[in-house]
């Protein structure tokens, strides 16, 4: 096992996040009673502890739910509306258990938001595009071995969620940012199909 | 493997043998070796501090809920359960960044953060939702950057500040950045600094006009000035001693109109000696150095500190600095240049006009970068740094208004500046406008928030960068400053228009409110204080800005400030404009009055029954309450007319009113003789705790007690001022108190405790 592997198989600070289609406009302070109704109903996974309205900011987290083990969040990095799940609490297993286990809790939460009913279902999520990344620069630091060491597991969550799609996978390239893949398939399954295949 | 490890020598050896004894008092008190509250203000003393609902316990709107975190019974102080998220805030000394240290704080952001950073009031940055065993990482971290959190909060002296324009300012007497320096240096972890009952804190100015360092609300503030000496300039210092915002605002008093260079540490070090030797230990209320002052009265403080000072043994770093001051200061990165063709951008004009200042060194200008409520996200603050690399070096510094500024730009880049700027969201203009709002972090995250600061702050921002084109540029350059409570984070008391959360309760329900004051002075170092004007509904106070400001823009005279229009119009007047906007409307009618801005849960405690006697009896308590507001007001005016005698007594009656309108839920027949009220008061809310609150505790109640006491009305200004603050408070509390009381679904018990899920 080379060192990159060995690193990045202790790591537990990952985060997953689906992108709104071109479609949706989607005000994020919308979200802030639908995240404080999920607090009150317990309806994503987590212990769910409050709300920050970071709206007026204009990157990074728009509106966010912060959770004991991480949080949700509407996230606008790179000009682009989604929902993000990091997680940070450990959690037993090994990476491919643990990076399933986001992606399944992500998924879930991102069909809520479509199907919630103060939302009008304006809210749609692209089943072609997952971004991940490691909010930890000292297992994951951000170069090419790191990429290599963890393409098979998360090659692994892709052929999961998207078994006969084509995923490619996209490094960001600036070596001081977070490790950080997208993978885009040619296809992709709405999420209640990815929240099936996740179960 | 972990940061110790990989960082190794780049952590220097002292900062890391602390760090690892920090990490060390972790581990004892996870297996109980250490007693809670010597575990708090360890952590604090390293800047880890609380985060609101860290008790494992939130209203979410339905009710009180716990937060079973699996911390198994661990806490990390009283009442502070272990796994709660926390907040740790990083002292920056004078607001001082290089590019390297700006990527730490964004890595360490998105790593143990939610990828916010958010600078405060104080030059400092704060990272919210951080794990306490993530914290020696993190510190490792900052330290191989040169940062260290060592005394950030806690019984300590808190970061240094000073002007942001120091050393490039037009109007300094010179730069004050090498002093602050070194008071910094000397101070951290100096025995002397160890045993204080409250924080203490430290700022410098270049100029006595200017905002600058906010001399004026500081426990020790030093103005540059010189003066000559056998033809030779001397540098020295206007020192002021005792200033502070809080609860009890004090205006700081000049200790020394020219302290020389050489006695600044040495002096710095006979007050810390004798705060801790004679300042408040058990009362933490009555603890900061401005209550000393008060107390001694600053001759005879004076008095103390000069034989302390002279009693000290002699340190060879009182001066050793000082023969690097000439040579201190940054140098620019690239030659000046002025700006030949400014682009025809009308975006690029208006962030000149309000985010571009230009140096007195020819060919450079300091660009602020306006930062909406303090917060900026990691990948933005690692962008910065980049462009700092490029443009500037690492002349970069915070500034108390939560802005960023970039020193030593030189002018012909600023559209390439402005353009890099803008492709990171951070080319918003309006700093230093009416539209660039502090606010502290009020309920959002802060324990003791009782309103939302920064949520209110983000809707007057909102509606006000709409409104600035067509604003009067006497509206446009007004400061608007909030705090989600009394405490004053946001500074409320030195601004144009400052508000601070408070609650009312209206047909059994709690209304978020914010005390509005008005007249407060940004400028000469928060150079006076605005007073109260009354509670206003939290959901009216756009209006409020909005009337205030149009009125101001109608009548104002000719070059007047807001300060002098709000003295000459009087409080009264300004008191009459708002006077409708006080009510609270029906909860059928208006129920977004009933919550809180960007938070749809109900405000408070819910909707938990009110017996009809109690409602009864709470109408009559709430005719005092009115009749209380009222007498303060008028003891703002007698005030305002220079009879603090009169102002003293309002003051003191405001607060009578207050205790017999509460002693009247139990014992109606209570008369209006001061003494029995005050016995039946003491009896029925004090010794039980009644009125006690969560934080404060028994606080605001001595204050009527000790005016009770003394023998006589005030006959000074300053004396009933701060009575007038403090009858103020002590009617916030009984609100407080009478809206708890009304939240019990039975009358109360002598005995009883506060609900926990009052609103404070
Ligand atoms: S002013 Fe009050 S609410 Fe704001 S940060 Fe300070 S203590 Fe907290």
């Amino acid at each position: 096992m080379t060192d990159a592997a060995a690193r990045i198989g202790t790591l537990q600070r990952i985060a997953l996040k689906i992108f709104l289609d071109e479609e949706t406009v989607l005000d994020p302070r919308d979200v802030i009673p639908v995240f404080h109704r999920w607090i009150q109903t317990s309806a994503v996974d987590g212990l769910l502890i409050d709300v920050a309205d970071y709206s007026h900011m204009t990157s990074g987290p728009s509106v966010l739910l912060a959770t004991h083990e991480g949080y949700y969040a509407i996230e606008q990095s790179g000009g682009r509306l989604g929902l993000q799940y990091a997680r940070r609490a450990d959690q037993e297993g090994e990476l491919a258990d643990r990076l399933h286990a986001a992606a399944r809790t992500l998924v879930k939460a991102g069909r809520l938001l479509e199907t919630n009913d103060t939302l009008d279902g304006r809210v749609r999520f692209r089943g072609d595009q997952l971004e991940c990344l490691a909010n930890d620069r000292l297992r994951a630091p951000n170069r090419g071995e790191t990429m290599e060491a963890f393409r098979p597991t998360f090659e692994r969550l892709l052929s999961t969620m998207g078994p006969d799609d084509d995923w490619s996978l996209t490094q960001e390239i600036d070596e001081r940012e977070r490790f950080s893949v997208l993978a885009t398939s040619d296809s992709g399954a709405a999420l209640d199909l990815l929240e099936a295949r996740l179960r | 493997m972990s940061w110790k490890d990989t960082l190794g020598a780049r952590i220097p050896d002292d900062l890391g043998r602390e760090i690892d004894t920090y990490e060390n008092q972790i581990a004892l008190k996870r297996q109980g070796k250490i007693d809670d509250k010597v575990f708090a203000e360890t952590r604090l003393r390293r800047g880890a501090y609380g985060q609101r609902y860290d008790n494992g316990q939130r209203n979410d709107g339905t009710g009180v809920k716990l937060l079973p975190f699996p911390s198994d019974g661990q806490t990390k102080g009283p009442d502070t359960v272990w796994d709660a998220p926390g907040m740790q805030r990083i002292k920056i000394p004078f607001g001082g960044l290089t590019a390297d240290q700006m990527d730490t704080l964004a890595n360490l952001s998105e790593e143990y953060s939610d990828g916010v950073c958010h600078i405060t009031t104080r030059q400092d940055i704060q990272l919210h939702f951080v794990h306490i065993d993530d914290t020696p990482e993190l510190m490792r971290r900052l330290a191989a950057v040169g940062i260290t959190t060592r005394e950030a909060c806690g019984n300590t002296v808190r970061n240094v500040t000073a002007c942001p324009l120091s050393g490039v300012c037009r109007d300094e007497t010179f730069d004050v950045t090498p002093y602050a320096e070194a008071s910094m240096h000397f101070l951290l972890g100096h025995p002397d600094t160890q045993d204080f009952g409250r924080k203490f804190k430290v700022a410098f100015s270049g100029c006595r006009e200017h905002a600058c360092g906010l001399v004026n609300m500081h426990d020790f503030g030093g103005i540059a000035v010189t003066r000559e000496v056998n033809g030779t300039i001397e540098r020295g210092f206007e020192v002021y001693v005792g200033g502070g915002l809080g609860a009890v605002p004090h205006e700081a008093k000049l200790f020394d109109p020219f302290l020389t260079e050489e006695e600044v540490l040495p002096t710095l070090q006979a007050i810390s000696r004798v705060f801790a030797r004679l300042g408040e230990k058990r009362n933490r209320a009555r603890a900061r150095i401005k209550f000393l002052v008060a107390q001694l009265g600053i001759d005879e403080f004076r008095r103390l500190v000069k034989e302390e000072r002279d009693a000290l043994a002699p340190d060879e770093r009182w001066s050793a600095y000082l023969d690097d001051v000439p040579a201190q200061g940054e140098r620019p990165l690239h030659a000046g240049a002025p700006l030949e063709t400014a682009p025809n951008s009308g975006a690029f004009q208006t962030w000149v006009g309000t985010n571009v200042y230009r140096q007195r060194q020819a060919g450079y200008v300091v660009a602020t970068i306006t930062l909406s409520l303090g917060d900026l996200s990691g990948w933005q603050l690692r962008r910065l740094a980049d462009l700092a690399r490029r443009f500037v070096g690492d002349a970069i510094r915070t500034t108390v208004e939560q802005n960023i500024v970039l020193r030593w730009v030189r002018e012909a880049d600023l559209p390439e500046l402005h353009r890099e700027l803008d492709s990171i969201g951070l080319a918003q203009p309006g700093a230093g406008t009416v539209a660039d709002i502090t606010a502290c972090p009020g309920t959002d995250t802060c324990k003791l928030g009782i309103a939302s600061s920064r949520g209110l702050a983000a809707e007057l921002e909102r509606q006000l960068v709409d409104q600035m084109s067509s604003l009067d540029e006497s509206a446009r350059n007004l400061r608007i400053k909030v705090s989600g409570c009394f405490n004053s984070c946001g500074q409320h008391h030195i601004s144009d228009l400052g508000f601070y959360g408070v609650s009312r309760h209206a047909s059994g329900h709690v209304v978020p409110h914010f005390q509005v004051l008005l007249g407060g002075k940004w400028v000469e170092n928060g150079g006076s204080y605005g007073l109260a004007i009354g509670a206003v509904p939290s959901k009216n106070i756009p209006e409020v800005v909005r009337r205030v400001t149009s009125r101001f823009v109608e009548e104002r005279l000719e070059n007047e400030t807001f300060y002098d229009f709000a003295s000459r119009i009087g409080k009264r007047t300004l008191k009459e404009i708002l006077k409708d906007l006080m009510a609270i409307p029906g909860r059928e009618e208006r129920p977004d009055f009933f919550r809180d801005w960007g938070d749809p849960r109900e405000f408070g405690i819910g909707d938990m029954g009110v017996g009809e006697c109690a409602g009864e009896v709470v109408s009559l308590t709430e005719f005092d309450l009115a009749g209380a507001e009222s007498q303060v007001f008028e003891a703002q005016l007698a005030l305002e007319e220079n009879d603090p005698t009169r102002a003293d007594q309002l003051a003191y009656g405001a607060m009578l009113q207050a205790a017999k309108g509460l002693i009247k839920t139990e014992f109606i027949d209570i008369s209006d003789e001061p003494t029995q009220i005050v016995m039946e008061f003491r009896t029925r809310f004090y010794d039980t705790e009644v009125f006690f609150d969560k934080y404060a505790r028994g606080k605001f109640a001595n204050y009527l007690f000790r005016r009770h006491e003394q023998p006589g009305p005030a006959t000074e200004r300053d004396t009933a001022r701060r009575l007038i603050e403090e009858a103020q408070l002590f009617l916030e509390a009984t609100h407080a108190c009478q809206a708890r009381l009304a939240s019990m679904p039975s009358p109360p018990k002598a005995g009883s405790a506060p609900s926990p899920g009052g609103v404070q």
